[in-house]
């Protein structure tokens, strides 16, 4: 039988619309039947434990990794078959640092906005009208190893962002910054979630759950709980979402 | 191939901001030729030697007094049996012995050959066969001398003895060692590191999020250090041949598509190593354990393979170096065309494929 890939997107009212996520390797279950569903331009905050399974859950839905079981609609593309299609639509920022230390912020921004295909004069406009956004103007030309963490998970998030993508899933973006960065990263991921672009982020720090619109905690593979953050406080019968985080997991 | 472009472009300036592995990439292959060429010393006096003369004759002891004043050798003993050379060579650290036959002054007016023998220590190639041209040169003058006082002479005939090293390796033979060193140094140390770095710095995971093709990703960052590791091949080559005189017999087409060759093995090499491992060091350590020193070992570069036990004679089979310095021995010294060396090329090419296809298939299982 012929495999029909449609390059078509489903209208959906969600970015990421998941049922039944599983990834098996060997006897393990890193994830395990997971769905949930995110609305287009919704901050959505995905928590758990180290080793509870987020990221073999955000590998697969940047396509990094085949599901062993379930299927997922990201940006209207189909997991399974169209993860090309998804690929052109996401755009992804990880916990450690991953820009080239040695290349300069502009080169960076060069490299990873040619391999997006956005054409050269286009890339050019963007790449300094997003460092004008973030006041690096004059650090164009800087390696990037002489610049501040905090500056450098800035200019990741900007240069994620470059392809204007549908999605921005951010692994751990804030870990190790001061708090002042951490505030102004905030601002740029709410400036982005302003436009109309899906925030997926997972962070260690529980008061930054509280800014999402919405959050989901992982344990052990499994997701359970999904809901806004006051929801789960009065679900949970407690304050903050440190304590729901906390008892969720202990439990 | 825009895509493809760029990564060749940002590979390069990583190459070039690295001053110092581009210095080492290139500085490397030269030095090492030269340490080579060089410290094997090209003129010697006074090499110390010990003569055995079976027959104690005016000309026996004429050839001996011309040996002792021509200033190459200094006679360092006087053995009465053969069986006491190989303690002048163990002992007195003799390089040569040289064995004068009984009646050697009837046998310079007799009907047969006179064969004088020389023994050479052969560990040290190029001091023995400069030694052997000296004395060769003083037998020569004593036979023109021979001639103009006492008329027609026998030729005389020398045997040469090897020991220590029956391979005679020489520079020539070092060269294509240090091509085959050089190109795993270059190619597949370089290409594991790299690609191992990008992984363990997370930006492997950006590049393969991004919508461009796994292929390109890998060629891209591979490419550059073949390109490098070919310009070191060509430096070696040309000071080999300008500097050392090394001949190259074969055709240089056919020596440099054969290293392109061998480039594309080791290359495939690295990448298949940099998807086992996850980190720089353990690309690093497992190339050099894994590759390179198996590679300087049982290549048949410093110890003929002949002579190694039978299981290390299997094991070098699957080493690519064998089958690199076989082949380019062969295009080198021997002049060996395309039809007597694609066997050794088809085996190194098929290494490449199977291993390039197994990093493939691997690199999307990481993260």
């Amino acid at each position: 039988m012929k495999i029909f890939r449609s390059n078509t997107a489903v209208d959906t009212p969600y970015s990421i619309d998941v049922k039944g996520l599983t990834r098996r390797f060997g006897e393990f279950t890193a994830v395990d039947h997971i769905s949930f569903s995110v609305k287009k331009g919704e901050i959505f905050g995905f928590l758990g434990a180290n080793g509870a399974g987020k990221t073999t859950a955000i590998r697969m839905l940047c396509g990094l990794l085949q599901p062993t079981e379930g299927s997922a609609l990201i940006a209207g593309y189909d997991l399974k078959t169209q993860s090309k299609f998804i690929k052109r639509n996401i755009g992804y920022m990880s916990q450690r640092f991953s820009l080239y230390d040695d290349l300069s912020v502009f080169e960076n921004m060069q490299l990873f906005g040619t391999i997006y295909g956005i054409p050269s004069k286009e890339l050019k406009e963007r790449i300094y009208s997003s460092l004008r956004m973030l006041d690096l103007e004059d650090k164009a030309k800087t390696l990037v190893y002489s610049i501040p963490l905090g500056w450098k998970q800035k200019l990741a998030f900007a240069t994620a962002m470059l392809h204007r993508p549908q999605i921005v899933f951010l692994d751990e973006p804030t870990s190790g910054v001061d708090p002042i960065v951490r505030r102004e990263f905030w601002n740029l991921i709410y400036e982005a979630a302003s436009q109309g672009v899906t925030i997926f982020v997972t962070t260690h720090y529980m008061d930054e759950a509280e800014y999402c619109g919405r959050i989901s905690i992982m344990s052990s593979g499994q997701l359970k709980l999904v809901g806004t953050p006051a929801e789960l406080k009065e679900q949970m019968q407690v304050d903050t979402i440190e304590d729901v985080f906390v008892k969720f997991v202990q439990r | 191939m825009k895509e493809l472009r760029q990564i060749l472009k940002k590979e390069f300036t990583h190459i070039f901001r690295d001053r110092i592995t581009l210095f080492l990439v290139l500085a490397i292959p030269i030095m090492l030729v030269l340490l080579f060429g060089f410290t094997i010393s090209m003129d010697i006096s006074h090499a110390k030697i010990s003569v055995l003369d079976l027959s104690k004759d005016s000309q026996s002891k004429a050839l001996v007094d011309k040996i002792t004043s021509s200033g190459y050798f200094e006679v360092v003993s006087y053995p009465n049996a053969e069986s006491e050379i190989d303690g002048d060579f163990k002992e007195k650290n003799v390089k040569l012995a040289i064995i004068i036959p009984p009646n050697f002054e009837e046998q310079l007016t007799g009907e047969k050959f006179v064969t004088i023998q020389i023994i050479s220590d052969v560990s040290d190639m190029n001091v023995a066969s400069i030694l052997n041209n000296y004395v060769k040169l003083i037998l020569n003058d004593f036979t023109s001398d021979y001639n103009a006082a006492e008329g027609s002479v026998n030729a005389i005939e020398l045997t040469s003895q090897m020991m220590y090293n029956p391979e005679a390796n020489s520079v020539y033979m070092f060269v294509p060692g240090i091509i085959t060193l050089i190109m795993i140094i270059v190619t597949a140390l370089m290409s594991s590191i790299t690609l191992s770095r990008e992984v363990e710095t997370g930006t492997m995971r950006m590049l393969l999020i991004a919508p461009v093709k796994k292929v390109y990703v890998v060629i891209g960052k591979v490419i550059p250090y073949m390109i490098l590791s070919f310009i070191s091949t060509l430096i070696i080559i040309i000071i080999s041949v300008v500097v050392f005189h090394m001949p190259i017999n074969g055709s240089v087409w056919l020596l440099l598509l054969l290293c392109i060759v061998f480039m594309l093995t080791s290359a495939s090499f690295g990448m298949a190593i940099s998807a086992m491992v996850k980190t720089q060091l353990d690309a690093m350590m497992i190339t050099m354990m894994g590759l390179f020193l198996p590679t300087a070992l049982l290549s048949g570069f410093l110890f003929p393979i002949d002579n190694m036990p039978f299981f290390f004679q299997i094991l070098a089979n699957i080493f690519p170096g064998k089958w690199f310095i076989i082949a380019i021995k062969d295009v080198m010294l021997k002049g060996s065309g395309f039809l007597d060396i694609w066997l050794y090329m088809v085996i190194l090419f098929g290494m490449a494929v199977v291993l390039m296809a197994f990093s493939m298939t691997r690199l999307d299982r990481r993260r």
